[in-house]
This record gives structure tokens, sequence and C-alpha cells, in this order.
């Protein structure tokens, strides 16, 4: 778990407004993860199944707390939720934080270095359609270049 | 911005305190573990107060004053074990839901139906809590005729207001469970 609090914390940031969502998220993604270990078999690496398990954390949570989410990120407009002061990430961040949950789980897996291969692994979604989507997904990105 | 340099930027440099993580963790399992315990222990009292209400039951349908008295114990002994049946069903739904390890897709997938039979679970709670109510009203009924008219009307006045509510709260909650299916459902379409 140590090894993975960086990413983890990067994808609360990207599905939690505020920070005690992101740190509410935190915790139930680590006592999911805590509540998983006895079954895990080593059938994939510890990477994708820790990524699975935090994905479908977040996506729950998310579609059980929308419109909490939905008033604190409005609150938050212009804050990056990381923490971070690094212009080119805060506008990374803002055009990650936009996406619908579908396209913003796929941008996460890729930008945290995931193959399509592993991230159909972790989402279910077959490679060649992730190929495409991340393709349309890294011309919605491009902006982000331009305004920093 | 090529993809590196994309991922370059997402990534940072955010050095992670271990000291401050671990202690956050510890934190967290502290408290799960203590929700557990006090969890076990409601579920415990549950189970000794059914135990102890069962029986009760039982023994009021085998030697209560008239026939109408013992067919409404009988029929609260029947309805409590349904209601406790459903909610066994319903908490074991519930474990099952939990995120897991298993792909995105699936996850959701799995959500949704269990969501679907909880909604209808919730949705049916007046039909099957009615064995509970009916016998109520039996007892009411007895109530009336052989003891007092008020008492009789007050007990059976409570009850089919318990059973509204019943209808009512069940209704409400499987409507809120149907709104999150559908968000599920939604956020599958869009996964896929």
């Amino acid at each position: 778990m140590d090894a993975y609090a960086g990413p983890i914390r990067r994808l609360c940031g990207a599905y939690a407004g505020s920070t005690a969502d992101r740190e509410d998220l935190f915790q139930d993604i680590f006592l999911a993860v805590w509540r998983a270990l006895p079954a895990f078999r080593g059938d994939s690496s510890a990477r994708t199944w820790l990524y699975r398990i935090a994905h479908n954390v977040a996506l729950t949570w998310q579609t059980r707390d929308r419109r909490r989410r939905t008033r604190e990120t409005a609150m938050n407009d212009g804050i990056d939720p990381s923490g971070c002061t690094d212009l080119r990430r805060l506008a990374l961040n803002q055009a990650v934080a936009a996406m619908n949950p579908a396209d913003r789980t796929l941008t996460l897996l890729w930008l945290e270095g995931l193959s399509a291969a592993e991230i159909e692994d972790v989402t279910g979604v077959k490679a060649a359609t992730i190929a495409v989507r991340l393709s349309r997904i890294r011309k919605q990105l491009s902006p982000v270049e331009v305004t920093t | 911005m090529n993809d590196d340099a994309l991922r370059a930027a997402w990534i940072g440099a955010q050095p992670t305190n271990k000291e401050a993580l671990m202690t956050a963790m510890n934190a967290v399992l502290d408290e799960y573990h203590s929700a557990r315990a006090k969890d076990r222990w409601v579920h415990l009292s549950a189970v000794i107060a059914v135990a102890l209400l069962c029986p009760a039951l039982l023994w009021c349908a085998a030697y209560g004053k008239t026939p109408l008295v013992r067919e409404g114990y009988a029929l609260m002994a029947v309805g409590t074990a349904v209601m406790l049946f459903g909610e066994w069903m319903h908490r074991s739904w519930s474990r099952q839901a939990l995120p897991g390890a298993a792909d995105a897709r699936s996850h959701l997938q799995k959500t949704g139906f269990l969501l679907a039979r909880q909604a209808a679970l919730f949705r049916t709670a007046p039909l099957w809590c009615a064995p509970v109510f009916i016998g109520g009203v039996l007892i009411a009924m007895w109530l009336y005729r052989e003891r007092s008219h008020t008492g009789g009307f007050l007990l059976g006045v409570s009850i089919a207001t318990g059973w509204l509510m019943t209808a009512v709260v069940g209704a409400s909650k499987g409507k809120q469970l149907d709104t999150l299916r559908s968000r599920m459902e939604h956020l599958l379409n869009d996964l896929s």
C-alpha cells in the first residue's frame, strides 16, 4: 500500500472535490484493499489488482455521493484538488476532473502508465476500444499544453 | 504535449510521508475494527431478542385464550421469521455489493443487479411484513370484542399506521436504490 499511496492519492484528487472527501475516499479504498487482501492469490499483478479495487471504490463512491460531490466541486472551482502548485498539473487535473467518470477512469490509468492490456484487466473494457477512446482523450487533453 | 510529458506532469514529485501514512492507516484500521465489534454486538443482541421473541410468540400461538388470539400470534411468529429472512438477504446482498477486486464492468453489473434486488425487497416490504400486521390486527379484534373497545381500536389504528409507514418507507427506499442503480447502469454504458 505504501508504494501505491501516491497513485491512490492522485486518483482521490481526481474523483473528490474537497480535502475531507479525498480523505474519506482514500480511507474507503484502503479498507477495501484490507478486506480483499486475504483473497489475493497473485493471479494478476499487485498493481492491477490494487487499481481494480481503487477504481471500483471510487466509481461506487461517486455514484453514491454525486450530489455532495457536485456541490463541493463547484465550491472548489479553480482550486487544485491535489494541492500542487504546478500550473500544468493544475490544468491537467481540472481537465481530468471535468471528464465523465468512464473517460476519467481510462485517463487516470493511462496517466499512471498502465498499458492497454493492463487497463483492460482493470476496467473490463476491450483493449481495442481503450485505444480508440484514449486517442480521443489525448486530443481532448492537448489544449492543456497550449493554456500553460 | 506528448504522452510522456503528460504523464510526468500528472505524476509530478509528491513525496510521501511514510510515518504519517502508517499512522493514518492504523487509525483507519482501529476505527474499522471498533465499528465491526460494535456491529457484532448489535447483531448478537438482535439474535438474542429474536431467540426470546420467537418462542414466546409460538407459546402464545399454542396456548392463547381463543382461536383468534392463537391465529394472531401464529401469524406474528411466521411474519417475524420472514422479516428476519428478509433482513438476512438484505445484509448478504449489501456485503456482496462491496467493491472488490473484480474488473470495473463486472463490479458495476453486479452492483446494479444487487441494487435491483434490494429495491424490489424494499418495495414489497408491506407484503412480506403482512403476517406480522395481520396477526396484530387479529389480536386487536379480540381485544375490541372481549376486553376494551378503545384499547382494541387504538391497537388496530397503531398497526394500520405501522403498515402504512412500512409501505411508504419501503417505496421511498426502493426509489432511492433505483436511482442509484440507474446511475450505475449509466456509468456502465459509458464505460462499454
